[in-house]
């Protein structure tokens, strides 16, 4: 979820409201599914929940939201977009490397150091996370006046040479890909091509080696630039488009005038961008009352969709609306319906009863495990609960058994926790290790879920439920374990039976294999060098059954 | 009073040895071992708690004891050398070579050549020369043999106590410098412990004397401690949640600690290349890769739904969707999996749903965050369901399940429901806290796979209620790795 810091007299000129307390910044903040994460003095963090609607990871877009919602401004926000006079030129050799642009101009901008943070932070969210890491949405902005005539993307060679932001000295793409910090960070996205794109002027003045890095010349942006150049790049040219109308509102929202930009692919499809042409989408009345459960006049429901900012035609069955060339989360009906409610605001909705009424039950599986659980406690153990994630060093290693197939994870955040069990064994036994200092004797069990492979599941494994119970004292032996096993069967009416078994987790001569029907286990005494893998100086013996 | 409470409490060792002393002689250890059949340890344990309790008092006493050696201890068994010698000859037929008697009697060289000289001087035993030397007994010898000679009296004695350096008579004292000398007895200087009767310890005996001797117990005396075989706090928590949400008209669905991508992610409408299916957020499998997905029918549904939003009026994601992707396997990373399975699987209409899953999500393990931890989540579903319920749902598991006197519904996003909200819900002792997240499932899904009705689904913030309701500030501790704690946690309804 997009976090973003803010400035609150920023955020309040935006919208053209003061907040008076903090609940009353917490009520607006709701409107735009945000939340205030922190208040300290006039700077704010504020968690932005909605991962799907990009148009509020900027403090301009939920100002946006606000201000529909709070009655200052009511349906789609209009901006006015001037022709700018440049055109781009996009040439061939970019189609598999990365085909697509969109650009914008935006003038008469009073920059300050809270719009460049601004600018900086929205940049960095669509960038991140709706454009995967700059693959597919890469954003550029520059300073316009420093552009001169036309703008040209295309292939170049790695040789080329231009001075990269933040730096002195000329260096080519090649050596921006291996050297220059972005280039090691984002380089991947170029690296397996021959050649990488640029996007130049009139006067071969490099603008961006886009998805990587601006140019010293035209990139840098200070508080005496006046008009910016903005440059998208990507795959998908609506997902473009979308990133390009977000960042022109909220320059446009600071009192932009944005202009836009006539571009010309190879194929000689034109393409002028931005364009803020709104969306239609139809609502069927009767829904939006049946999922929203509000009981409203078409009238009430209208004033709600305009503060959401969406433009509202009834006619008759449906709402014909219109929402903002921003948005890309409209899919269903629901969309809008959800806006409709939060317009009503979610704490001033009545909550209905519900008074279906269905019989409930446990699973079978928890059922028997409880009264296996009965069992355990009656014979006087203690209950623990381990994790089912584990490491080889635990399972395999420390119980001295041979090298097993384990249900591994390929990307652990601790080798401690890389594959998942097949035995609860080892995971009491190490309890015990790490409660020597507990009063002798010590009695526990566990009931759980083992990991195996099977072919003929559709996950792939079989997840086993065992019991397994451990008991560590001076005298604890093979008998102590059998006895606790025949009180386990005897009170659930399992039969069983033992075969004697060479086992390296246990004491020769001390172990069997139990089968009670198919499912089998193991009991006997834990073996001398097992014990001491886990630092465990008492005699330990023990009994684990599938269940 | 008090003194009389005393005497009743005497435990049986320390009465047996009181009776003991009550001839008022002074006694050490042994003696009152030996009159009241106690053991010596216990006689030393009596002894220290009466002179405590100011029953008898209790004097040391330097003295020089006679002990045996370990050889002293031997001929104590077995018989001093010089007779085993004459035994084995006997055995022999009065006549033998050195060897064969020095093995027949099991003795060591230095042992036999002693032996032998003191035998020769008594004339118990010739040494006669023939091929090799040979010994013979003697008559005298012969008739010696029935009888126990004085050394062998004085050794016994010195084992059993019956004298010391100090008692011993003007013959004994020869013989024993002569054991001393032999090295079967040595002087050891020792500490003796002598006990005596005081007036107080008079009186307790006439007292328990007249009460017919019935111990009275202290009952402030502290009891062994016993652990009782317990249910662990968290399972037990998670088993009574259960138990309501039962009560509450509720089904439980079968979990899986391994799930396909299909069902965690692809039927809860969540696009293959969502942010969230990146590898970051979630775990992989390494050798476990695809797994089988269910019926193709329900599989084009999906597949549908989302290139193109299916037969539900939605747009869909617009791509190209992957079966491959979707048959994908790795660890559960959130308990709506479960209720994605129920969906494919059917549901029953109205109907109520949870389940208790295990989850896993690559996180650093902290006081705050486990890499595996327990989801709480379902769904129910009727045709007359909206938002109302929704919000009326979340605010009865609130009350019931949290205890919540207020609740507080804020807008959140899950790719999977429409609208989708956050539930705050004001706990007496907690304040605010963030008990759940919830929302209607999005007609992607419930439409598309043919669901009849609105399906109403949450997922409850449970392990913070948990840790409050267990009063543990470290979430690693639901699964607490401490005996000690597992045993001292009081057992109690968490409701």
């Amino acid at each position: 979820m997009p976090t973003l810091e803010a400035n609150k007299k920023d955020l309040e000129t935006l919208i053209g409201k003061k907040f008076k307390s903090r609940a009353e910044l917490e009520e607006a903040l709701m409107y735009a599914k945000a939340e205030l994460d922190g208040l300290e003095g006039d700077e704010l963090k504020i968690d932005v929940k909605d991962t799907n609607r990009p148009d509020l990871w900027s403090i301009e877009g939920i100002a946006r939201e606000i201000k529909g919602r709070i009655g200052k401004e009511k349906g789609i926000p209009v901006y006015k977009v001037g022709k700018s006079k440049v055109k781009a030129k996009i040439e061939k050799g970019l189609e598999n490397i990365r085909p697509k642009a969109a650009y914008a101009v935006a003038k008469n901008i009073m920059v300050t150091d809270e719009l460049i943070r601004q600018m900086v932070q929205l940049q960095e969210k669509i960038c991140q996370s709706f454009g995967g890491k700059r693959e597919q949405v890469a954003i550029g902005i520059f300073d316009f006046d420093k552009i001169k005539g036309n703008v040209r993307y295309y292939a170049a060679d790695p040789e080329f040479e231009f001075v990269p932001l933040g730096y002195r000295v000329k260096m080519n793409l090649a050596e921006i890909l291996e050297e220059h910090p972005k280039g090691i960070e984002y380089g991947k996205l170029l690296k397996k091509f021959k050649k990488y794109p640029l996007l130049v002027d009139e006067e071969e003045g490099v603008l961006s080696m886009p998805p990587i890095i601006n140019s010293e010349e035209s990139g840098k942006i200070t508080e005496k630039t006046r008009n910016l150049f903005i440059d998208i790049t990507g795959f998908d040219q609506e997902k473009i488009n979308v990133a390009l109308r977000i960042v022109c509102c909220a320059l446009a929202d600071r009192g932009a005038k944005i202009e836009s930009v006539e571009l010309q692919y190879p194929n000689g499809k034109k393409l002028v961008t931005p364009n803020f042409k709104n969306k239609k989408f139809k609502i069927r009345k009767e829904y939006a009352g049946e999922l929203s459960g509000l009981d409203k006049t078409d009238k009430q429901f209208e004033t709600l969709l305009k503060q959401a900012r969406y433009n509202v035609k009834n006619n008759g069955v449906n709402f014909e609306i219109e929402y903002p060339s921003y948005r890309q989360d409209i899919l269903h009906e629901v969309d809008v319906i959800e806006d409709i409610i939060i317009s009503e605001g979610f704490n001033s909705i009545e909550p209905a009863t519900v008074s279906v009424s269905t019989i409930g039950n446990e699973l079978c599986e928890v059922k028997d495990n409880d009264v296996l659980r009965d069992c355990c406690i009656g014979i006087g153990l203690q209950e623990v609960l381990t994790f089912t994630l584990t490491s080889r060093e635990k399972q395999e290693r420390k119980m001295c058994t041979e090298e097993q197939n384990f249900v591994e994870i390929e990307n652990p955040v601790s080798e401690n926790w890389s594959v998942y069990r097949k035995s609860i064994l080892p995971e009491l036994l190490e309890f015990l290790g790490m409660n020597k200092h507990a009063v002798y004797p010590q009695r526990i069990f566990e009931i759980g879920k083992t990991v195996h492979f099977n072919k003929k599941s559709d996950t792939g494994v079989t997840e086993k439920n065992k019991l397994c119970l451990v008991l560590a004292s001076r005298e604890a032996n093979f008998t102590h374990a059998k006895s606790a096993l025949q009180a386990v069967c005897n009170a659930r009416k399992w039969k069983f039976s033992l075969t004697e078994k060479d086992d390296p987790r246990f004491e020769k001569g001390r172990c069997a294999e139990i089968s009670i029907g198919k499912r089998k286990g193991i009991v006997g005494e834990i073996n001398k060098k097992v014990l001491s893998n886990f630092g465990i100086e008492m005699p330990v013996a023990a009994v684990e059954i599938e269940l | 009073m008090n003194f009389e409470r005393t005497a009743k409490a005497l435990s049986e060792i320390e009465r047996k040895t009181l009776e003991v002393l009550a001839d008022e002689k002074e006694k050490g250890i042994l003696d009152i071992s030996k009159e009241s059949e106690l053991d010596k340890d216990s006689v030393r344990r009596a002894v220290g708690w009466l002179a405590e309790k100011k029953l008898i008092e209790l004097k040391e006493n330097k003295a020089e004891n006679l002990v045996l050696s370990p050889k002293g201890k031997e001929a104590f068994e077995k018989g001093l050398p010089e007779q085993r010698m004459m035994k084995a000859l006997h055995k022999l037929g009065s006549k033998a070579g050195f060897g064969k008697v020095m093995k027949e009697a099991c003795l060591e060289k230095t042992e036999f050549n002693a032996a032998l000289g003191k035998n020769k001087r008594k004339a118990f035993v010739f040494i006669i020369k023939e091929k090799e030397p040979m010994i013979e007994l003697t008559e005298v010898g012969l008739e010696f043999l029935e009888k126990t000679p004085e050394e062998k009296i004085v050794l016994d004695s010195i084992e059993n106590k019956q004298v010391s350096t100090e008692t011993a008579e003007e013959k004994e004292t020869e013989i024993i410098t002569e054991l001393i000398e032999r090295g079967l007895a040595e002087k050891k200087e020792s500490t003796e412990r002598l006990a005596r009767i005081k007036e107080d310890g008079k009186k307790a005996v006439s007292l328990l004397e007249k009460s017919g001797g019935k111990r009275a117990y202290n009952i402030h005396d502290p009891a062994p401690t016993i652990f009782i075989g317990k249910k662990q706090p968290y399972i037990q928590f998670l088993q009574q949640i259960r138990r309501k949400l039962t009560e509450l008209g509720f089904k439980e669905m079968e979990t899986n600690l391994i799930e396909l991508e299909f069902y965690n992610f692809d039927v809860l409408f969540q696009p293959q290349n969502h942010p969230a299916r990146s590898w970051t957020d979630t775990y992989q499998l390494k050798g476990l890769k695809k797994g089988n997905l269910p019926d193709k029918k329900i599989v084009k549904l999906i597949k549908e739904a989302h290139e193109f939003g299916g037969k539900t009026g939605s747009k869909g994601w617009g791509y190209d969707w992957s079966a491959g992707i979707a048959s994908r396997l790795m660890p559960a990373a959130h308990g709506t999996a479960a209720s994605a399975r129920q969906l494919v699987k059917g549901v029953e209409v109205p109907g109520k749903y949870f389940a208790v899953a295990r989850c896993y999500r690559p996180d650093v393990i902290d006081a705050t965050h486990l890499s595996e931890f327990n989801q709480m989540e379902g769904f129910i579903v009727d045709k007359s369901f909206n938002f109302r319920h929704l919000l009326g749902m979340l605010k009865q598991f609130a009350v019931e399940i949290a205890g919540a006197e207020d609740v507080k519904f804020y807008p959140d996003y899950y790719p999977f429901t429409e609208p989708s909200v956050q539930l705050s819900a004001k706990h007496p002792q907690l304040g605010w806290i963030e008990f759940g997240g919830a929302g209607i499932f999005r007609p992607e899904m419930t439409e598309q796979l043919g669901i009849e009705g609105k399906c109403l689904a949450w997922g409850l913030g449970i392990d913070r209620l948990a840790m409050f309701k267990l009063g543990i500030k470290d979430i690693r501790h639901l699964f607490s790795s401490s005996l000690n704690w597992l045993r001292e946690e009081p057992l109690v309804n968490m409701e």
